[in-house]
């Protein structure tokens, strides 16, 4: 089993915040903002020597609850610090992308991380649309063009135009190319039907998040069968399972952080907006329905002791199939720091030796 | 424009009555047909709309670019552009090399010319001559000519430009027939000038 941080940057807000997104800018404090980066570097130099695999940055907008907007930039940045983990981009938001500009910016850090890169690629939460201005009824096809692109410039050795749906170039000829060939591992992250077999016809890997391990694996079984159908077996490193976990030193105190932590969502929309999203929105659990909105708090679906978290993880391997997990280890957006030391600290040195076999 | 604005015509050269379909008015456009015959997609509506297209049916024989030459010529066209579909695509290639003087701007849509598992030596060393600016498409989704095939006629053509039309398999005309005639009008317009983008993205003056 390999494990990942997924690195959130911890804004401390000196003042409490309005929880509807899109956040006010001018609440942005400048010093916990450059307190939070430095944090950054300093946590993830410890995640290094706990000995996690891959650190993971993902792209939200307009909010302190995960203050990396260009996951690119904190990935370039995080290379340029640590020298042995490897960075997952997970990912940039595709379809209100320029495809061909993340396929040139991926290059670039994969060489200069020397190889140290793994790509995540998506649509984007549902609030994510509204960044840009994406239409949330193309987003879907949107995405599955633009990952189609980033694939093809990293991969054609002849200047090219693209005749798309979405997207058209006339002139497409990438400098520098990924240092890992053909490309750097890629995955296609979600759980709708699309993305898993987008996934499985480019021979990608597959990411899913926080659901239930019953429910993720629905997607999974989907993406592995889809796989079956295009000739080939993914590997479970190919499986990705993005997760909250509550690690505390008993199980009776793990179940009183998971009571103690807020039901917030994590980007709460106005009700008019929240309404017209569920309607011009469509997700999807390997082509069952599911909402595009989330209303409360992200399900925790590890929580315990080290042992019963342990036991979890084996289950979570066995159900989801998965061979990456990425892991928040306090609630983003929590700001409790000296909380999540303790449980990086306990996760690293009591949990993490014992999954490394799985 | 609809399909109605075509017209069935015959030529005879060389004691062979050749079928052709023809549209539109402007600088000709010939257009050489794939395997499973001349058939109208709904882009040569929209090529009818730009360009006198004409659709030949394929002469049999062992040089059957020396008569659709003269076919055309009969039919009073003098120089052209020309569009080879698929199988289409060697013929128009050949017909190009024939008479390279008549031929303003090459279109090949999904040419099974030559690939590396079966490389037309002859083909490949006169292609490397064609100076005709040529637009060479491939479909995403194609299996019978893979897309990585547009590599070869860029690296062996010396006036080539390729394009990947998305989400088409081997039959881009008519599965993306807007796509496919927006990128070939360029083309056939403005030549190798087509990289420059035209598009207006003033939303509110």
């Amino acid at each position: 089993m390999k494990v990942s941080f997924f690195e959130t940057v911890r804004y401390r807000a000196p003042e409490a915040l309005p929880p509807e997104w899109p956040v006010p800018s001018g609440a942005y404090d400048r010093d916990a903002g450059a307190q939070a980066y430095r944090g950054m570097i300093e946590r993830l130099e410890y995640v290094e020597e706990l000995g996690f695999d891959w650190v993971s940055v993902s792209e939200h907008h307009y909010s302190p609850r995960i203050l990396t907007p260009s996951p690119i930039v904190s990935a370039a940045f995080i290379a340029a610090h640590l020298k042995r983990i490897t960075i997952a981009l997970l990912g940039p938001i595709v379809p209100h992308s320029n495809p061909v500009r993340v396929a040139e910016e991926l290059a670039m850090l994969d060489t200069m991380a020397q190889g140290r890169l793994v790509v995540g690629l998506l649509r984007g939460t549902a609030n994510e649309a509204m960044t840009y201005d994406l239409n949330p009824q193309e987003a879907r096809e949107r995405t599955d063009e633009g990952m189609e692109l980033i694939l093809r410039a990293w991969t054609e050795p002849q200047p090219f135009g693209w005749q798309g749906r979405h997207f058209q170039y006339r002139t497409v000829s990438i400098w520098p190319r990924p240092l890992q060939q053909p490309h750097p591992p890629t995955f296609a992250l979600g759980t709708s039907r699309e993305s898993c077999e987008f996934a499985a016809r480019h021979h990608l890997g597959c990411g899913v998040s926080y659901g239930p391990f019953e429910v993720m694996a629905k997607a999974t079984r989907y993406y592995r069968e889809q796989c079956a159908r295009h000739g080939w077996q993914p590997a479970p490193e190919q499986i990705i399972y993005r997760a909250n976990m509550l690690v505390a030193e008993t199980d009776e105190d793990a179940q009183a952080l998971l009571r103690a932590q807020s039901n917030q969502a994590p980007f709460t929309m106005r009700a008019g907006v929240r309404a017209a999203v569920m309607t011009l929105d469509s997700r999807n659990i390997a082509g069952e329905a599911r909402s595009p909105v989330v209303t409360g708090a992200l399900p925790t679906t590890f929580v315990g002791s080290p042992d019963t978290v342990v036991e979890q993880v084996r289950r979570c391997r066995e159900v989801v199939g998965a061979g990456v997990l990425d892991l928040s280890l306090h609630p983003p957006g929590s700001g409790d720091l000296d909380s999540l030391m303790r449980a990086l600290e306990l996760f690293g040195k009591k949990v993490l030796p014992r999954i490394r076999e799985m | 424009m609809t399909p109605a604005a075509f017209r069935e015509g015959h030529v005879e050269v060389d004691g062979v009555r050749i079928r052709y379909m023809e549209g539109g008015q402007g600088t000709p456009l010939v257009h050489v047909h794939p395997a499973d015959g001349l058939r109208l997609t709904p882009a040569h509506d929209l090529l009818c709309r730009r360009f006198r297209v004409v659709a030949l049916e394929m002469p049999e024989g062992p040089s059957p670019e020396h008569t659709l030459a003269r076919a055309i010529a009969t039919l009073g066209i003098d120089t052209f552009n020309l569009v080879g579909t698929s199988f289409g695509g060697p013929a128009a290639l050949r017909l190009a090399l024939h008479d390279p003087q008549r031929v303003l701007a090459l279109v090949l849509e999904a040419p099974v010319a030559t690939s590396p598992d079966n490389r037309d030596g002859d083909l490949e060393r006169r292609l490397a001559t064609l100076a005709t600016p040529t637009l060479v498409l491939f479909g995403t989704m194609d299996a019978v000519a893979p897309p990585a095939l547009g590599r070869v006629y860029k690296a062996l053509m010396p006036n080539c430009h390729l394009v990947f039309v998305y989400a088409a398999a081997h039959a881009i005309s008519a599965e993306r027939p807007e796509a496919f005639a927006e990128v070939v009008v360029d083309f056939l317009e403005r030549h190798e000038a087509f990289v420059i983008s035209r598009a207006q993205t003033v939303i509110h003056p």
